[in-house]
């Protein structure tokens, strides 16, 4: 039987995997956005999104628009790339408790 | 650790990844009141036109139109994130109406304007706007409004003044009033349906 992959602990919470995954359908998107689209807190909010940034999956812009801060997240390549393998090893994992 | 998570559990993180990944998309869905505030602007301009007999209705209206859109326009996308689709729309249609603005603006200035062109550009435009938009959304009822723009372009070329008139206000009417509030009304049950923060993460 071949060995089951494990899940990247990084992308696995759920709020984390809910941001990467929103940021993977637009260019970029921002802070209140995602904190709309999630029901989240502004500090668990900006919590997870520092840790995905610290991990390299999402890269962040700041920028005053009107006078007005705006902090824009966008999805790395790297994030990219993290989010296609969890989705696989969840497949793979689905598969095989199905099986089992 | 693979084997102790519940298949449940493995279900409910690909829901979640379908779910947040189409939240995403939907965002650029709805500019249904674009149609709408075009369609009034238009109305203002012919009525202006007719019985204000002022040559100045259509590049004023189109103008403050234009200045309005683009401030309307811009609040909005400061809320909204970024989408390439919603780039590749936005550009399909600030690039016509550029060209109709130009195009119609040299005619009148240089005096060739004439109603039958008016009605054949503005038709053909429209018409090749919706439809690129139409197939960028994959939405067949975008489609049917290039439609009804192509042929109110044709009846412009081959008819009277008064029949084209008459086919470039009910294509107005229906391309852009009706189908903006058809588009504004189908993106609030979508928001009904899937109010923001319900995947609560």
């Amino acid at each position: 039987m071949p060995e089951l992959p494990e899940l990247n602990p990084v992308i696995h919470g759920k709020l984390r995997l809910a941001l990467l995954s929103l940021l993977s359908g637009v260019e970029k998107a921002e802070f209140t956005w995602l904190r709309a689209k999630t029901g989240s807190t502004d500090g668990n909010l900006g919590a997870q999104l520092l840790k995905l940034e610290e991990a390299g999956y999402v890269a962040v812009e700041k920028k005053f628009v009107q006078r007005k801060p705006q902090t824009l997240y966008r999805m790395t390549d790297q994030g990219r790339e993290a989010l296609t393998g969890y989705v696989r090893a969840l497949k793979q994992l689905l598969g095989a408790a199905i099986e089992a | 650790m693979a084997v102790s998570i519940e298949e449940q559990e493995l279900k409910s993180r690909l829901n979640l990844i379908e779910n947040m990944i189409s939240e995403g998309r939907r965002s650029t869905e709805n500019w249904g009141w674009m149609f709408v505030f075009w369609g009034v602007a238009y109305y203002i301009a012919i009525a202006w036109a007719t019985w204000g007999h002022s040559s100045l209705a259509w590049p004023v209206t189109m103008i403050v139109a234009s200045l309005l859109a683009a401030v309307l326009a811009s609040r909005k996308a400061q809320r909204s994130p970024a989408t390439t689709m919603g780039r590749a729309i936005g550009a399909v249609w600030i690039g016509v109406g550029i060209s109709m603005f130009v195009v119609l603006m040299s005619l009148a200035f240089s005096g060739r304007y004439e109603p039958h062109t008016f009605i054949a550009i503005i038709g053909g435009m429209l018409g090749g706007a919706n439809a690129t938009s139409s197939i960028i959304l994959k939405w067949k009822m975008q489609f049917g409004c290039a439609v009804v723009w192509w042929a109110a372009a044709i009846v412009g070329c081959v008819g009277t003044e008064t029949q084209g008139s008459i086919a470039f206000l009910a294509a107005l009417f229906v391309c852009q009033i009706l189908f903006g509030i058809y588009g504004m009304i189908g993106n609030s049950h979508r928001r009904s349906a899937h109010p923001e923060g319900a995947a609560h993460a």
